[in-house]
Formats: C-alpha cells, structure tokens, sequence
C-alpha cells in the first residue's frame, strides 16, 4: 500500500472514491443506455462509444451500493472498456503512500476497493478495478 | 500469381517486418524478462517461417529457418546470452532469409544455404552452446519445492531456473488459492501483474489447504525487488509467499565456471527493473487491391451524391423524406459491406495453402492421403486467417506425423491403404467452426497418461479423463517425443496452437477413438459480419433472427403461452416464447411464431416455435460481437440502429435456451 500517483475523485453509488488515472481512458458526458436483453446485473446495458459497444455498469447491482435517483452527470471509461456512471466530479488528486490504510473489513465496498485515503476529514475509498471487474464475471457467470 | 499464395507472402513480409523491429529491442540494454519476451517471440517467428516455407515446398529455406530457430531456442534456454556479436549474427541471418524471399518471389531458384555468410559464426555459436562433458547444469534443485513439484518443471523452465540464478537473481514464489470460478481470469491478471516486477518463470499446480476450497497455484518469479503488495486483488487468495532460491547459495565452483564462460563473451546488460517493459507493437496491417479501395472511393461518392440530392429535396420537396432515408441506410450499408469484405477472406485460401504441405509431407512420411474440404466458401476476417494459418498448420502436421499410420500398418488393421484427412469449416452462430477429423490411430492416452505423469501433470495413482488427456497435449513443453523432428515433437507447437487460438477468443477441442482416428475442433468467434435477418419485436427490444435458421413464420388465430403446442403444416412442435428463452418478463400469449431449426437441418433436427410480439420484415444488418462483460445467453452481438441496438440472436444458442426452458415447465407440472 506504498502507491504514489494520481487520482480521481468522483461520487458515485452514494459514495466518493478515487479511480486511478491509469486505469481511466475519457470521461465523456452521459449518453442513453440501451439496455441488454438477459444482461447480468451488474450491466444496465451498452452505449456505442466511437462505433463500438461499451457496457456500462450497474451500481445498483452491486450489494452495498445504491444506483442513483438522478441521471449521471459523467460517464468514465475505464481501462477493459468499461463505462462508470458518475454522480459528481471532482478534481484529481496527487497522493503519497501515508495517506492510504486497508479497507475496513465490513465495507460492503472490500471486493472491489482496495485501499482508503485519508484526505482532509474524509475516507476516500480506492476502486480496484481489477476486483470490480471480478465482481462482473461473477455476476455474469451466476447467471 | 495465386491470390492465397500472395498473403503467404504478405504475412512472410509481415513477419519479417516485427523481426526486425523485436531484434531492435535486443540491441538496446533491457531487463532480462524483456530479452527474455524478445527471444521467444524471435523463436516462434522462425518456426512460423519454417512452416511457411515447408508449405510452400522451399525446402533450403525452411532448413535455414529452422536452424535460425534452434539459435533462438539455445537463447531462450540460456545456453547462449544475448550479446552484441551474436545480435549481429542473427540480423544478418534474418536478413538473408529475407532477401532468399524477395528472390523466391521474383521467380529466382532457391540457394543451397540461406546462411552460407555466417556459417562460421553460427557454428561457432551452436559449439559454445554445446553441453561439455556430461550434462549440463540445471540448479532447479535449489528451489525450496516438494519433489513432487520439481519434477513439474519443463526443461525449458528448469533452464530459466539456472540461467537466472546464475545471473544472481533470487527467485520467489506466491502461493495462491482461486475460486473455480474465475481462476483461468485470476491467475492471468495476477501473471501480468508478475510480468511487470520481472520473469515468470513457472505456474506449478499447488496443494489446496484442508480449510480452502478451490484451485491453488504456485507462481515462481525471477525479480530482485519482489513486491507482493503490488498483486491485485491478492487478499484472501494468496496462501504465503517466499524466497524459493537465493542466488548467494549457488556453489563457488560453478560460479567460478560461468565466469571463465563470461569471460569469453561480452557481458549481458545488467537487468534494469525499473524501466518498463518495451511496448508490443500489435499492428493490424491490411493489405488491399487497388480495385477494392477505388470500390469504396465510388460507394462514398455514391453516399455524396445522396447527401446532394437530400439536400435538393429539403428545398424543393420532390421526394418524401421516409424513402429518401431508406435509401440512404441502402448506400451506408453497401458502404459497410464493403469496408467489412476488405477485412473478409474466404476460408478457401486456407485449404489451398493447405493442399500442397499435405502433398510434400505425404511424399516425405511415405504416408498416401486421401484430402477433402468442406466450406471453403464460408469467410472469416483475414487477421483470423493470418495468426490462425501456422497454428492450423501444425495440427495437420501433427495428424500426418502421428495420427495416420503408414500404408502397411493400416493395410494389417483392415483400413484402406490412403489415409483420409477431412477439414470442414462450418459457421455455429456467431463462431467458425473448423473440424480436423483424421481416421488414423487416434491418440494414444496410455503414453499420455505415462508421460504425463513422469513430467508431473498426473499425480500418481490419480485416473485422469480421457478429455484431461487429450488436454494435456495442450500443456506447454508437452510432447511425447524425445527427439523433435522437421514436423512436429517439439512440445511447443501446441502451446502455440493454445495460445494463438485462445488468443483469438477462440476454443480447442480434442478427442479420438483408439484405431478409428480423432477429431480436432476449432471454434473461432467472428467479430464483424453482415447478417441477414428477420426482425421481431419483444417487450421493448427489438431481436434479429439469423434468415438461414428460419423455417417459417406462422400467425395464430389464438393467444398461446409457453408450453403449448403449435401445428404447423400437419407437424406439433413446442412453442416457448422468445422471452422465457432470454429470461425477460412474459406478455399475456402470443400469436406470431418463428419456426426454429438448427442449422444443416436433417429429419431429426430440432425445431421449435418461438413466440414473439410482432415480426417486423426482414434486412440486412451488420453485426458486431459484443464485449466480454456484456455477453449475454442466446444473443450473439448487436447492430446500431436509429432507434437503438438490435440483438442478433445465436439461433443454436436460442434453441438451447428454449428446450431448457420447456423441460423446466414440464418439471413444474
């Protein structure tokens, strides 16, 4: 948990966190989703992004998570083409490895956050995409 | 010229091209793992050339190809270090093959040796590599492993073990336990994520803990600094990570050994951690005739022309909008079809690529074939036809070289004297399916099995399946042959065949019967196609149906469910509504069906009829594959529309769907 580098921060599923830089292609504005038939739950469905298909995840799939009430203000495409509707943007952030502690152990969050930011008075969650994208597998493979 | 024989030499050029651009790599200082890739992408250019060459029947070529490769393969097993002499060698090896080609093409008869101009260098290179006396070193002992998974190490990696060792590189291992589920995607993020601290040199099957539940693995990295924090996603997966083998332990008098060796050739640059690894060049190079490109250039002219003549109806209003629209969605298509075809080949040119390496490799083994194709007028996208030629290629040789059996051995079984090799090609949904069947002695799952066993793939006492067996084939540096020969027996054709394949997001299949022959499937999924369709409606989505698994539409006088049966020209057959199929909510019954069959429908086929809410006529449309994350069951890609994505629907996959869903109503009941 020694990580220097660059983040994001944005709110989404009711809750602020940081996405690595690295793993973030674009953030471009929202677009309709057309949903998929069948589709797993972690999927609302797909929107053509530079006339490909880009699948755009569900928050409210996730357990733990709340899909938002009012429309995406940004969708951010990540690293593996996935679409990440957000609530709210804020700025990036440069941070150095003292700011960062596990994640606590009960965060409903913990498959796919891998660490926390102390910033200010807040805790800012870190998406690990990796375990995100793990956690969509899953989801598809339930089926 | 033959058009196939032109991409043979296309992809011969191209093949060249990343040779050279990968010994440029070798040339700069890099951390020994980037080599490492250098070398072994180097290593299978050369085989892949060798084959090409092979088919083509230059036989001198093939020969300096395959000596080139066995260069590689010393420097990917350490016996010769990457220095700036042997670089040399090998770029001016590289480029005779190179120039031997472009004589080849312009009509010139081959020469006796590609390489006769560094002979010398390459003898002395082959004589340096040489063992001495008795066997040459290998330190695997040295890892901190059971026996039991020490004998799992290939030779290659038993190699990589003493060549890093030697360097003075430790060597750690992560033990990990993962999920059934997702332990192929785990373990592959998890290598990647090795492969940036340094060298993987090995994943060995790993013993489950009693408490765990899973599938345990043990990675073994070659790095100075190794960072297990970095891993993604590693809590609650990992079981325990160690130094597996220290170099300070490696015996004063083999260090004293390599020195007298180092000194005798220029040292290697010391590995440099925290450079990133170079950048894979992973260009697609499309290669067109003039006429295709001036096609296009009238098919946009054409699409111009529209936009003038909408124009001139907005002012003037000659023509009502709605027709002017269908035309113009007429023209982007044909626009489409024809980007899309400058990607297509048809599989034809991969059977008659295939047709004269069978021919030459019947005459050298002896062995009379009897060849047919089948589908050769089905297309696939040409970068499919070009990574997938040389993995096809070995598994022909491979069926020549072990599968069929000579003249006198078949004649003895009571089979005719020519052996048959059938490849067909046939289009499942959204796959290409290509099925190699052989009728000759099928593989032989005893010596698998034995040597699988004795490399440390089986366990002893364990009884694997017949599919693990024929699997195990797959598994890299597996072979059941001691020594290689020209055709096959490496043990690293079929990890390319693997590799590639999968790579391809494709799926290897084998089987056999003992004396009756085998069968090799390869299904290879399209990522473009202009499909032909029927359009329905359900709920709010809006579904095409591939038109060739369409037997017939049929509207009801009554509402019917799921369940219920419908006549259709004296013939009951099922009815399930295409929304059970997909797992969507169900409408109140339905009154139009689609008729369902599978595809080369015969009398004992399946059929069955689909309930939809309404059909909407029939089109053409282009279909694009959609991503991993959002596959989803019966669908087998999408189609932009103006009014949002049509789903192309797998009529197989449909038909699956459907039997299950009818089989679980009738539980219910």
């Amino acid at each position: 948990m020694s990580e220097r580098g660059t983040w994001l921060q944005a709110r989404a599923a009711g809750r602020d966190l940081l996405i690595s830089m690295l793993d973030l292609r674009k953030v471009v504005d929202p677009m309709p989703v057309c949903p998929l038939p069948g589709g797993s739950r972690g999927i609302a469905g797909l929107v053509i992004h530079h006339g490909e298909f880009l699948p755009v995840l569900s928050w409210g799939g996730f357990p733990g998570c709340q899909a938002g009430s009012e429309p995406p203000m940004a969708l951010a495409v990540l690293r593996f083409r996935l679409g990440l509707p957000l609530d709210r943007l804020g700025g990036t952030l440069d941070l150095g490895p003292e700011v960062w502690r596990e994640t606590p152990v009960d965060d409903p969050w913990c498959p796919w956050v891998d660490a926390v930011a102390r910033v200010g008075e807040k805790d800012l969650p870190r998406l690990d995409l990796d375990g995100l994208i793990a956690q969509l597998r899953r989801f598809r493979d339930e089926r | 010229m033959d058009q196939s024989f032109d991409d043979v030499w296309g992809e011969c050029e191209d093949l060249f091209m990343q040779a050279r651009q990968t010994l440029v790599t070798l040339k700069e200082p890099q951390p020994a793992h980037v080599v490492q890739a250098a070398v072994n992408a180097l290593f299978r250019t050369m085989h892949t050339l060798k084959g090409m060459a092979g088919m083509l029947g230059f036989t001198s070529f093939s020969r300096a190809a395959h000596r080139m490769e066995d260069i590689f393969d010393l420097m990917r097993k350490g016996r010769l270090r990457s220095t700036d002499s042997l670089t040399e060698t090998l770029e001016a090896g590289i480029e005779a093959l190179e120039s031997g080609l472009a004589g080849l093409r312009r009509g010139r008869p081959e020469p006796e040796d590609y390489l006769q101009a560094i002979r010398r260098q390459l003898g002395e290179l082959e004589a340096m590599a040489r063992p001495s006396e008795g066997a040459h070193q290998d330190l695997a002992s040295m890892l901190d492993i059971p026996p039991e998974a020490l004998k799992a190490l290939s030779e290659y990696e038993r190699t990589r073990v003493t060549t890093v060792l030697m360097d003075g590189t430790p060597i750690h291992g992560v033990a990990v336990c993962l999920d059934y589920a997702t332990f192929d995607q785990r373990l592959r993020v998890l290598s990647d994520a090795l492969s940036t601290q340094g060298e993987l040199l090995s994943t060995l099957p790993w013993e489950v803990p009693g408490d765990r539940e899973g599938l345990a693995f043990l990675l073994m990295i070659a790095c100075e600094a190794f960072k297990p924090d970095d891993l993604p996603g590693l809590p609650g997966e990992l079981l325990g990570t160690s130094l597996l083998a220290d170099p300070q332990r490696v015996p004063d008098s083999l260090r004293s050994e390599v020195a007298v060796e180092a000194a005798s050739l220029p040292a290697a640059a010391p590995p440099e951690p925290e450079v990133p690894p170079a950048a894979v060049q992973d260009v697609e190079i499309l290669r067109l005739p003039v006429h295709r490109v001036e096609a296009l250039e009238a098919r946009l002219m054409a699409v111009g022309q529209l936009r003038d003549a909408a124009s001139l109806i907005m002012r003037e209003g000659q023509e009502k909008p709605l027709a002017l629209m269908g035309r113009i969605e007429e023209s982007l298509l044909d626009v489409q079809k024809d980007l899309l075809q400058m990607r297509m080949v048809k599989v034809e040119g991969l059977f008659t690529r295939i047709e004269p390496m069978v021919k030459s490799l019947s005459r050298d083994t002896g062995k009379a074939v009897k060849l047919s194709f089948v589908g050769g007028d089905l297309e696939l996208e040409r970068n499919l036809l070009g990574r997938m030629t040389e993995p096809f290629l070995h598994l022909i040789r491979n069926a020549l070289d072990h599968g069929l059996e000579p003249p006198s051995e078949r004649l003895a079984q009571g089979k005719s004297e020519a052996g048959s090799l059938r490849i067909s090609a046939s289009q499942r949904g959204r796959n290409l399916r290509f099925d190699i069947r052989d009728d000759g002695r099928g593989f032989d799952l005893e010596r698998i099995e034995a040597r699988g066993v004795a490399m440390g793939f089986i366990k002893a006492g364990e009884h694997p399946s017949p599919e693990r067996l024929h699997r195990l084939t797959l598994e890299p540096g597996f072979s059941t042959l001691e020594q290689a020969s020209n055709l096959s027996g490496r043990g690293v054709g079929m990890d390319v065949v693997r590799t590639e394949i999968e790579g391809l997001g494709g799926e290897i299949h084998l089987s056999s019967e003992p004396r009756r022959g085998s069968l090799i499937r390869l299904s290879l999924p399209l990522s473009r196609a202009v499909v032909s369709c029927l359009k329905v409606r359900c709920g709010m989505h809006t579904f095409g149906i591939p038109i060739g698994s369409v037997l017939r539409v049929q509207a009801g006088r009554r509402k019917l469910h799921g369940g219920d049966q419908v006549d259709v020209h004296g013939l009951s057959l099922p009815m399930e509504t295409l929304q059970a199929c997909l797992g969507l909510p169900e409408a109140d019954g339905q009154r139009v069906f689609v008729v369902l069959t599978q595809q080369g429908a015969s009398a004992k086929s399946v059929q069955v009829a689909i309930g939809v809410d309404e059909v909407l006529g029939r089109s053409e449309v282009l279909l694009r594959s959609l991503p991993e994350l959002a596959q989803s069951p019966g669908i087998m890609g999408g189609s932009p529309q103006e009014d949002g994505i049509l789903w192309l629907l797998d009529p197989e996959a449909v038909l699956g769907l459907a039997m299950d869903s009818l089989m679980r109503r009738v539980a219910r009941v």
